[in-house]
């Protein structure tokens, strides 16, 4: 058991001590590589500060359980250097509702504990801004629907709305104004909000108001059987159908200890790799639109176009929904299919790689991108970002690569895994480049994978057991990451952590003073998605 | 500097050739289930058990399909025996016969976009329209920022609680005459995402939609057809009515 | 006695009974009194003023004879009369608008004591500009000076106000003593001769090198009062914090003063025989005014801003004046003739829409309760008339025809461009560097004005306190009203206003700028200069004729130049767009009328893509309309930027940023703050003197002393 708590020098039994020393109650689950401890909500901030500093720990998630009158609150830690994920679990006794907050320790879970707020009613001390983050002001006062005694099928009445309700400001400085983007705004964004501060000219500060796509997935599947989930999980953020499936019944699968066969995991690779694939080249395609240029923007619609129906003669679905399924996936392929999608991919990745290379020499286009909605590697780590925005600023994060699920740890074996795409000046530019890159290495994940293809069973039924674990992929965006809780088969808790929902956490940190004519640049450059983040 | 001008000359025609010639490329649309007739009514019940959402109904040796309550899982084409799968896109239904498109807006609509909840693969199916491939444009369909140069509302999303105001403000803003289509298997029937605390009814109870489009996500095809519907410049599908109705 | 000298002796008489009234009533009525007396003392000054300078007669009345300094006069001639009209403009509806006006101060100060001095303040105005001697003048002058500082720190117990007052007091005082040395060195090297028409005459053969030193005490000595750069620090701050009507006089009148100096010394006395002195005066008009301007257009403060574009404006009437100056000593008198009336007129028009703006943001401050532009919008909903009536005066310093400021500025950038018409190559270069500053100027009056308007008057309130202004008084909108039409018909009168100016500038235009830009050929006489006849032909064609008959002159301004063959003729007529504009608007609004005849229009609510409410925050700001002009000229304003991070980061959380910006005075930077500090060591050096420990040290400084004057004394 490997209990490293950084990759600098240092024995293991040394280390293994000095995480015991911290947490004296922490035990080990060997399968799962899970450390665990339970601690006192006091002790809380000083632990993960230590957690944070000297174990290059990063905060991954907090998920937080109701009982009838008490709270469990689990706060998930985990890093990249092959130390086990991190369970740190605080008990809420009855009657009380109010914890320290850990979000200046470890600023990543900042986002996590406004949605505990909200959601569960919770209050984190020292936190200085909570409220109005999911649950917007129509919100009927004290409902709060993750606690498990709330109806989810009961309509709510709103709230009466003081008539003179406005968003809070932040920059307060006579003339300060407030440019309000959304909820319905540009011509096929996703609704959110955005309120961009400014004294005219640059904007000083940029707050994104979120969830107004709030569909409370994560309650309605509860009591569900669990592979109805999976088509919620599929169907949230349909650009990334195929990551979140896979990280749900991930969970599922090492809750109820099945082993999913390997053929059926090489066909996930495949899958996930086919659908970053295509994310990538929408992402592309959108940042090419921002600038106006209409010959590159044609040039990605038309791959983009062509890798959904690759998908679809592939799979039967252009977004791949209905491919994964619990225990593995719902279709075989024969050699025959994969051949073809390998080819397909192939001729893709071509096309990309010529276009690349035009646009790296297009000044104009580069004009727009150096420079624009820089993230400094100091501020990714701060918030915990992931994904390629995350690689782009040199703070790697790559979850196939560090901590290699399914079939990604047999096809890294393979000759020299593929290396993680990363820059460092953080930049627009250097953002594209990853996700150009990343074209490349996914073209490489699924060439070994179609290569080395295992022969055997697709699938492997799943008992109607109880059980509870941590599920995550490398979604295209970055990290996602599903806490699932089953009791007989069905859903007790889900809790989705996804990578959009970190990113534009972080998003609003890295947009500051910048061009007001930047921001439709920067917002394609991070390409975040709200459907993924709203859940 | 790469010369994108002559790049753009020399790149050949990809947009789809739709309504002149239905489009037949694989991979374009996904198909549907569709009615399907079998042999003993233990099939029929057997493929309706399949459907994780009720779409499928159960006649008596023959199963139907109610398009809006499909979510694409696929389950019913790969059992045995499957329900019959059709690729075609022409099932967009026209839901107000008395609210015809007048002449003089069938070949410019303008057309706002309403995002109340959906994946964001439905948006991103829509995006397609604007691209070389299905190109709208050319059919005289446009998308414009404000609704108020807008004559149609595309909703699409189970209209969660906090987007509830947005839209009705926005479908205020349009000035008459004004159409809706919705869009997505979500704003018709709500998809995966239940009824409850954070939807009270989906787009198609809450406003006056006058074409609907199935799907999940529609593929943009279906979309295009959808809006040629709405315009009046094609014709509705017979085969695109379920035979067996749901219940009013 | 004839007539105008009794309607002078009876302004004065009124100012005076005016005092002593406010000194004995009670000040509730302080107002009222400056109503009757003060707006009857202007008006009996106005038809005054315009008597004189119709029946182009001139007044004078020697008072008494002094011992050794010769006879005081007062003398009122065109010039003066020219002045005491504008005079009067301004200071008729400031009196007229403290009627419910001067109500804000009872209870809190004294408008008794500001009601006499402001009597006062006029009576000595109408001496200082009668004054036909040196003495007199300065005299008055000193008067004058002393006495507007009252009114302006009527607020005395604000500490800024009072530091406003003695910056005024210290500067206008500086000004005074180098004025009053100038003039005193003037009447010496004439032997004595006080009397302005002696002067003249004496200084006829001084030699050039005194001239230029003369010259130059003079113009900055004079400088302070017009409020120009380097000398202008007074001026954004004196003009905020007097009350709206004293800010009117302040910028409507007691500016002018500056220029009459300037005018009356330096150009008629003292003609310039070598162009240096005009090209420096053109210079200091012009970067006053881009500087001017410049500062308007970013302040948010109404008054201030309107302080900042006095400096512009009276910045394009030295620039003028310094044209003037140029082409006198380049020997073009019709030139040199056209720039000086369009000083003037440029001048009263400033009165005009500037008296006619402080008063509009007098109303504004005293019923929304603030005049910061952050914090007023959607005044015309509350306002409509004042709102309406401010328009106007917008519009007019912005130079929009066909008011009264297009038709000056319109000249005045016609006039630079004559500078083709003179050879000196270093010459063209000032002249046209001064053009592109002028025509820059232009061009961001309208961004400053159009903000002014806008940020106050429309949008949504950004205030509780501008959401429920009360209505003004009448008295307000009538002060303005009367200010609006001076604006219009300054403006569509052009071709009455330049003969005017023309005939009471004699000393300075020998009669020769209404031929020029009015030629007789438009008003149907038998033209004695005719123009080119194809000129005359596709004039013709053009319209120009029209209405020839029926409306004398049409406001119809021409500039021509190059030959008899080859014209270049640029042509205005304020009154023919006048017209086109009425047609135009007329056709719109007929337009859509009929198109929208059988339309059902519905009236909803602002789209704010969804938005529950667009609150007044996320509107445009007025600091938010001027902050590309404070990024672009960043180097001039050199902004201090405060962000106070301590309060705005909480640890990793950024939850308020306050962010203060100081945009410094670039006069007190570059030229007040040295100063001071100058002064203040070399004060502090001298103070070290008089240590009692180096008593020698000391003697050995006064014998030096009186060695030097010695010396002096012997070369001279
Ligand atoms: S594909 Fe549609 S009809 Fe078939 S099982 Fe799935 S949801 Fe039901």
């Amino acid at each position: 058991m490997n209990l490293h708590s950084n990759s600098a020098v240092g024995s293991a039994t040394n280390e293994r001590k000095s995480l015991a020393s911290l947490l004296p109650n922490v035990t080990l689950t060997e399968p799962a590589n899970l450390a665990a401890a339970t601690i006192a909500a006091a002790n809380l901030p000083s632990v993960t500060a230590e957690l944070v500093k000297d174990f290059a720990y990063r905060a991954a998630t907090l998920v937080v359980r109701s009982y009838e009158k008490t709270f469990t609150l689990d706060y998930w830690f985990y890093s990249i250097d092959g130390s086990p994920w991190l369970r740190l679990r605080v008990e809420l006794p009855e009657g009380i509702r109010e914890l320290p907050s850990i979000s200046e320790q470890a600023h990543a879970i900042d986002w996590h504990e406004r949605y505990a707020e909200d959601l569960f009613g919770l209050t984190f001390t020292g936190h200085p801004k909570l409220g109005d983050f999911v649950l917007h002001e129509e919100w009927p006062e004290g409902a709060n629907p993750m606690l498990s005694d709330f109806d989810a099928s009961a309509l709510l009445i709103d709230k009466e709305v003081d008539p003179q309700w406005q968003p809070e400001k932040i920059l307060q400085t006579s003339g300060a104004f407030v440019m309000p983007i959304g909820p319905v705004y540009s011509d096929y964004a996703e609704s959110a909000q955005f309120f961009l501060e400014t004294v005219g000219e640059d904007v000083v500060r940029m707050i994104p108001r979120l969830h107004f796509k709030y569909r409370g997935i994560e309650k309605h599947a509860e009591g569900q059987a669990f592979d109805r989930a999976v088509l919620m999980a599929e169907r949230f953020s349909g650009s990334s159908a195929v990551a979140h499936a896979t990280a749900l019944c991930q969970a599922a699968e090492m809750a109820v200890h099945v082993d999913v066969p390997p053929r059926a995991q090489a066909i996930r690779l495949v899958a996930a790799e086919l659908e970053r694939f295509r994310h990538h080249l929408a992402i592309l395609s959108d940042i090419c639109h921002s600038t106006g240029m209409i010959v590159p923007s044609a040039d990605v619609d038309i791959l983009e176009e062509d890798a959904l129906r690759l998908s679809a003669r592939w799979a039967g679905h252009r977004y791949l929904y209905g491919l994964i399924c619990p225990g593995g996936v719902s279709r075989d392929f024969s050699a025959g299919e994969m051949a073809a999608l390998q080819s397909g991919i192939e001729e893709f990745s071509r096309r990309a790689d010529r276009l690349r290379r035009h646009l790296e020499i297009t000044s104009s286009f580069l004009d727009r991108f150096e420079g624009v909605g820089v993230v400094p590697l100091a501020n990714a780590r701060k918030l915990g970002l992931v994904g390629p925005i995350a690689r782009a600023s040199a703070w790697a994060t790559d979850l196939r690569i560090y901590r290699p699920y399914g079939f990604y740890g047999v096809a890294a074996g393979i000759g020299s895994p593929p290396l993680e795409a990363m820059e460092s000046e953080g930049d627009g530019y250097a953002r594209i480049r990853v996700l150009f890159s990343e074209l490349f290495t996914a073209t490489e994940w699924m060439r070994r994978a179609i290569k080395h293809l295992p022969d055997g069973p697709i699938h492997k039924a799943l008992p109607d057991s109880d059980g509870e674990a941590i599920g995550y992929v490398e979604a295209p965006k970055g990290a996602a990451i599903h806490f699932l809780e089953l009791s007989a088969g069905r859903v007790k808790r889900w809790q989705i952590t996804s990578p959009s929902f970190v990113n534009w956490h972080g998003f609003h940190l890295a947009a500051e003073n910048f061009a007001f004519q930047d921001f439709p640049i920067m917002m394609a450059s991070f390409g975040l998605s709200i459907a993924e983040s709203d859940r | 500097m790469p010369s994108w001008f002559i790049k753009g000359l020399f790149s050949p025609v990809k947009t789809t050739r739709f309504p002149k010639q239905p489009e037949t490329a694989p991979g374009a649309v996904p198909g549907r289930p569709v009615a399907t007739d079998f042999t003993s009514p233990e099939q029929a019940a057997h493929a309706a058990a399949q459907c994780p959402t009720g779409a499928i109904r159960a006649g008596h040796i023959s199963a139907d399909v109610n398009l809006n309550q499909c979510i694409y899982c696929q389950r019913c084409a790969r059992t045995e025996p499957p329900m019959a799968w059709k690729a075609d896109y022409t099932w967009a239904r026209r839901l107000r016969a008395n609210n015809l498109t007048p002449q003089p807006f069938r070949k410019s609509l303008h057309i706002r976009i309403v995002d109340t909840g959906s994946c964001d693969a439905v948006i991103q199916e829509i995006k397609q329209l604007s691209k070389p491939y299905y190109n709208m444009h050319k059919l005289g369909f446009f998308i414009t920022p404000t609704p108020r140069h807008a004559d149609v509302l595309m909703v699409t999303g189970p209209l969660t609680h906090h987007m509830r105001l947005a839209l009705k403000k926005t479908y205020d803003a349009m000035p008459e005459p004004k159409w809706v289509i919705a869009v997505g298997g979500c704003a018709l029937s709500g998809c995966v995402f239940s009824r409850g605390f954070t939807s009270a009814g989906t787009v198609l109870e809450s406003l006056p939609v006058d074409v609907e489009v199935p799907g999940c996500p529609p593929p943009p095809m279906a979309i295009l057809y959808g809006l040629m519907l709405l315009a009046g410049r094609v014709g509705e599908m017979p085969s695109a009515k379920p035979t067996i109705m749901e219940k009013a | 006695m004839n007539t105008p000298e009794i309607i002078f002796a009876a302004a004065l008489a009124f100012c005076l009974a005016g005092a002593l009234v406010s000194a004995w009533a009670p000040s509730q009525w302080a107002g009222r009194i400056l109503a009757i007396f003060g707006t009857t003392a202007a008006t009996l000054l106005l038809t005054g003023a315009a008597a004189v300078i119709v029946s182009h007669t001139s007044v004078s009345l020697t008072l008494w004879r002094l011992p050794i300094l010769g006879r005081l006069r007062l003398d009122v001639d065109g010039i003066s009369a020219f002045f005491m009209l504008a005079l009067a403009m301004s200071f008729l509806p400031a009196c007229l608008f403290s009627d419910g006006y001067m109500r804000r101060y009872i209870g809190h100060y004294d408008p008794r004591a500001f009601n006499i001095f402001f009597h006062l303040l006029l009576g000595v105005c109408i001496i200082l500009l009668s004054a036909g001697d040196v003495i007199t003048f300065l005299l008055s002058w000193r008067i004058m000076s002393a006495l507007a500082t009252f009114p302006i720190t009527l607020e005395h117990r604000v500490n800024e106000h009072r530091r406003a007052g003695y910056l005024f007091l210290a500067m206008n005082e500086a000004g005074i003593i180098t004025a009053t040395f100038g003039l005193l060195w003037m009447a010496a090297l004439a032997g004595g001769h006080i009397g302005f028409s002696a002067l003249h005459a004496a200084l006829v053969g001084t030699s050039p090198t005194v001239r230029w030193t003369l010259f130059l005490v003079i113009f900055f000595g004079f400088a302070v009062k017009a409020g120009l750069l380097p000398v202008s620090s007074w001026l954004p701050r004196a003009h905020p914090v007097a009350p709206a009507n004293m800010s009117a006089i302040l910028s409507g009148c007691l500016l002018n003063f500056g220029i009459y100096g300037i005018v009356r010394f330096d150009a008629v006395i003292l003609p310039p025989i070598s162009a240096g002195p005009g090209l420096l005066v053109l210079t200091v008009g012009s970067i006053s005014a881009l500087v001017g301007i410049l500062y308007a257009a970013i302040d948010n403060d109404m008054k201030k801003m309107l302080a900042h574009s006095s400096t512009e404006n009276l910045g394009i009437v030295t620039a003028n004046i310094g044209m003037g100056m140029v082409f006198t000593a380049y020997h073009l008198p019709m030139l040199a003739a056209i720039a000086y009336v369009v000083a003037m007129y440029h001048m009263i028009n400033h009165s005009a829409y500037k008296t006619l703006l402080f008063l509009g943001a007098g109303a504004v401050d005293q019923h929304a309760g603030t005049r910061h532009m952050n914090q007023l919008g959607g005044l015309i909903k509350r306002m409509p008339l004042i709102a309406a009536l401010f328009l106007v005066g917008a519009l007019a310093i912005a130079a929009i025809p066909p008011l009264n400021g297009f038709a000056s500025e319109w000249l005045t950038l016609q006039t630079i461009l004559r500078s083709e018409d003179f050879a000196p190559r270093f010459s063209r270069v000032v002249f046209g560097l001064c053009g592109a500053g002028l025509a820059l100027t232009a061009a961001l009056a309208v961004t400053c004005f159009v903000k002014a308007f806008a940020m106050s008057f429309l949008g949504k309130p950004r205030s509780t306190a501008a959401a429920s202004a009360a209505k003004p008084a009448r008295s307000a909108a009538a002060a303005m009203a009367f200010l609006a039409a001076a604006c219009v018909v300054l403006g569509l009168g052009v071709t009455w206003m330049i003969p005017a100016i023309n005939s009471a500038m004699r000393p300075l235009t020998h009669d020769l700028a209404a031929q020029a830009l009015n030629p007789p050929f438009f008003n149907n006489a038998t033209a004695r200069h005719p123009l080119p006849a194809a000129f005359e032909k596709s004039f013709t064609q053009l319209g120009a004729r029209i209405g020839a008959g029926v409306i004398p002159g049409r406001g119809l301004v021409v500039m021509h130049r190059g030959g008899s063959a080859n014209p270049v003729v640029y042509a205005m007529s304020t009154f023919y767009m006048a017209g086109v504009l009425a047609i135009i608007i007329f056709v719109t609004w007929l337009g859509v009328r009929l198109l929208t005849r059988r339309r059902r229009v519905i009236v909803g609510e602002q789209w704010a893509g969804g938005l529950r409410r667009l609150s007044p925050d996320m509107t445009y700001s007025a600091t938010g309309f001027s902050n590309p002009i404070r990024v672009i000229f960043k180097s001039i304003f050199a902004p201090a930027i405060r962000e106070n991070s301590a309060v705005a980061v909480a640890g990793h959380f950024r939850t308020a940023i306050t962010q203060e910006r100081d945009d410094g005075y670039i006069v007190d930077r570059l030229f007040l703050r040295p100063l001071t500090a100058t002064a203040s060591l070399l004060s502090r050096a001298l103070a070290r003197l008089h240590r009692p420990a180096v008593v020698n040290a000391y003697a050995a400084w006064v014998l030096l002393a009186l060695l030097l004057m010695l010396i002096i004394n012997r070369i001279w």
